[in-house]
């Protein structure tokens, strides 16, 4: 389980605002966070992955990540990143950047297999597609087993029809993994379709927190709006 | 004594210094500065600009500056010079010790800034995935960040080697012009040329172009090919 | 406007004519701040400009085509080579005999003469360069004559100039032999004879005679006549005399 409580201040583009998140994550959920631009999911993720700093305390399976005063470097939080423009490891080939992660070549092409990506393995990502590259920016994600996985809009930047494979592929590896996974997206659809929870950040502040089902009935309009 | 000093002039030595010199510098300098690009390159910090600007220095100061107070500063018969002689028996000034201080002195920015500028080219999430992988900064900056800055790199290595190969104004000042130690080829070139045996001059000059322009052209030929294969 | 011109074209030949270029070697550029003084109570209208360097260097300028109108080596030989190849067109004549000196920062015991540079603390020596500064050669000769040279010769540190040696002596080397004119000068004045600095054995080398001529380049400017002149008149040696040079 992963309780998290933080308080941080941000200067966003929008002006300044308090980010403020108190909530409980259950082992295996699938949670989609979505919110306006600058609402302060980014910095959400950021902050859980230990890239940036906050007051507060986040524990994961009672070990202290933030709190007393001390901050756990990213080295030693067990979490998989996959950022928005991929950030894949460009000096390297496909299988590299996985190894790289943890020196597991099995688990490393089982991965790569069930994302179909096994033929490219040695591959130097340089020349490889966006959807390609998140793809392998998602195995890579995996190679650590993590307690955590943080996806800050992996779809976004792919067009509809590699959008749905990719969904296929996310939800492939959480039922076989069963990873904690926190996706920071606009696309309504993807939410809808992946996750079983949806929070809604506005202002800094968690404005909604149920299943999709409920949010989207509830607030709809809202929904709608945000999603774009 | 004017014939012994006639064979002294003829031969390699000098040659052989200024590539030593500018070998030992390089590596010793890129060692030396990789933390200090590195630093500059991810740092946001208010010391930053002062940093920078000393780091600069060695561009804009006349060589003679530069080789003055090394001179002063470095001497056995000073406090620094005499620290450094006693405790570890190495001579700063006449040395070739210390025309390897000199020149790094001399040729630091050269290996700093296309170092600095390459980091701070690079895609900072790139560099978070290699700390969310459980790489410490020092692992990140040899297996990530080096590797994706070759052109810079390469950039940095040549310039400071060639930079450093054709110092004169610190090597005279701090060197002592000593056959086989600190008198490199542009110091017996000067002295060649001061004495008028121009024939002597204009080959150990052409010796040193021809020299260079190898070295260099190898290094571009290399980057070329690098580029071609797509590695860069 | 022609008269503009011409007005202006004179003064500027005025101008050049009261000035006078002088190529002094390095031994001497201490003395010349006193000689350029004496000289200009009696030429009040007349500028000097003074290029230094070791003689060696001074001389591959001049036969280079350099704009000197008057040379002051620290030899010889230099002069000599000028005048046969009638780049000069005084024959050489001596207007000074340089004298060496050992100085050291720390104080020694130069009662052992030569002697003294073959000891363990000793570690760095520096003469000037003997391929292009004549106090270099005077140098090496008198290690030579001492029989001391094979031994030390290990130890030297080579100052392109007499007045880069001096630099070395003064810095990071642990002894110099240097000309004894530099020790005149103001910030010299706390190496004490006997203490810091001492002069070498005159018996051990040739007398540095230093010629002077006047060079090509002189010729339509009678002012570099008068400063010739007047290095050779009393006045000027009384002050190369008080530099520590022997005069006649």
């Amino acid at each position: 389980m992963i309780q998290i409580e933080i308080h941080k201040k941000l200067h966003g583009a929008h002006g300044d605002m308090d980010l403020d998140v108190n909530l409980e994550i259950q082992k295996g959920e699938f949670i989609a966070l979505m919110g306006e631009s600058g609402s302060g999911k980014t910095t959400l993720l950021r902050v859980l992955a230990g890239l940036e700093n906050a007051e507060g305390d986040i524990a994961v399976e009672d070990v202290l990540w933030l709190g007393n005063r001390k901050m756990l470097p990213p080295q030693q939080r067990e979490i998989g990143f996959i950022f928005q423009d991929y950030a894949l490891f460009e000096n390297m080939n496909v299988e590299e950047n996985l190894l790289f992660v943890n020196d597991d070549k099995a688990l490393a092409q089982r991965l790569l297999q069930m994302t179909e990506l096994r033929r490219l393995s040695h591959r130097n990502v340089k020349g490889l597609s966006g959807g390609q590259k998140q793809r392998v920016s998602l195995c890579r994600a995996m190679m650590k087993q993590p307690k955590l996985l943080l996806m800050d809009e992996p779809l976004s930047a792919l067009d509809p029809a590699m959008r749905s494979k990719l969904q296929d592929e996310i939800l492939k590896l959480h039922k076989t993994f069963g990873t904690t996974t926190i996706m920071v997206s606009h696309d309504a659809d993807a939410s809808y379709y992946l996750s079983d929870r949806i929070l809604v950040l506005d202002h800094g502040k968690i404005i909604a927190d149920g299943r999709p089902q409920e949010i989207f009935v509830k607030t709809s309009k809202e929904i709608y709006t945000l999603s774009r | 004594m004017q014939e012994i000093l006639n064979v002294i002039s003829l031969d390699f030595a000098p040659f052989i210094l200024s590539f030593k010199l500018a070998a030992v510098t390089t590596v010793i300098l890129f060692i030396l500065s990789l933390p200090l690009a590195w630093y500059l390159s991810q740092s946001n910090s208010r010391t930053k600009p002062f940093l920078e600007a000393v780091t600069a220095l060695p561009i804009v100061l006349p060589p003679s500056v530069l080789g003055f107070y090394i001179l002063v500063v470095l001497s056995p018969n000073s406090a620094v010079g005499a620290f450094f002689e006693d405790l570890f028996g190495v001579k700063l000034v006449f040395s070739f010790t210390g025309l390897v201080v000199a020149s790094c002195f001399y040729s630091l920015p050269f290996m700093v800034q296309p170092l600095q500028s390459g980091f701070e080219s690079l895609n900072k999430h790139m560099l978070e995935a290699s700390y969310l992988a459980g790489k410490s900064k020092l692992q990140t900056v040899v297996k990530v960040a080096l590797p994706n800055i070759k052109p810079s790199l390469i950039t940095a290595l040549i310039i400071t080697f060639a930079h450093t190969v054709g110092e004169f104004g610190v090597v005279l000042m701090v060197g002592g012009s000593i056959p086989g130690e600190t008198k490199v080829a542009s110091v017996a070139i000067y002295e060649m040329v001061e004495v008028m045996e121009y024939g002597t001059a204009h080959i150990y000059s052409a010796f040193m172009v021809l020299i260079s322009f190898i070295v260099l052209l190898s290094v571009y030929i290399f980057n070329h090919s690098q580029r071609k294969i797509g590695v860069l | 406007m022609k008269k503009i011109v011409l007005g202006m074209v004179l003064s500027f030949a005025t101008l050049s004519a009261s000035e006078i270029k002088i190529a002094v070697a390095a031994n001497v550029s201490y003395a010349i701040e006193p000689l350029k003084k004496a000289f200009h109570m009696l030429y009040p209208k007349t500028n000097i400009e003074v290029i230094l360097g070791s003689s060696g260097k001074l001389t591959a300028q001049i036969k280079n085509g350099a704009p000197y109108e008057l040379f002051m080596s620290a030899n010889m030989k230099y002069p000599e080579v000028l005048y046969e190849e009638k780049i000069a067109v005084t024959k050489p004549i001596v207007y000074a005999q340089g004298v060496l000196a050992y100085l050291s920062v720390k104080p020694q015991d130069f009662t052992q003469g030569m002697r003294l540079l073959t000891e363990d603390k000793i570690q760095k020596i520096a003469i000037a360069n003997p391929k292009t500064a004549p106090y270099g050669v005077a140098a090496v000769e008198a290690l030579k004559n001492a029989k001391v040279y094979d031994t030390v010769k290990e130890k030297f540190v080579y100052g392109e100039s007499i007045s880069q040696t001096v630099t070395y002596a003064t810095t990071a080397a642990d002894i110099g032999l240097i000309a004894k004119s530099s020790l005149f000068s103001p910030p010299m004045a706390k190496f004490k004879e006997g203490i810091h600095w001492s002069n070498v054995d005159e018996t051990l080398y040739t007398p540095i005679n230093q010629g002077m001529v006047i060079l090509k380049k002189a010729e339509g400017n009678p002012e570099v006549k008068n400063f010739y002149d007047f290095m050779l008149s009393p006045k000027a040696q009384k002050i190369l005399k008080n530099f520590g040079y022997k005069v006649e």
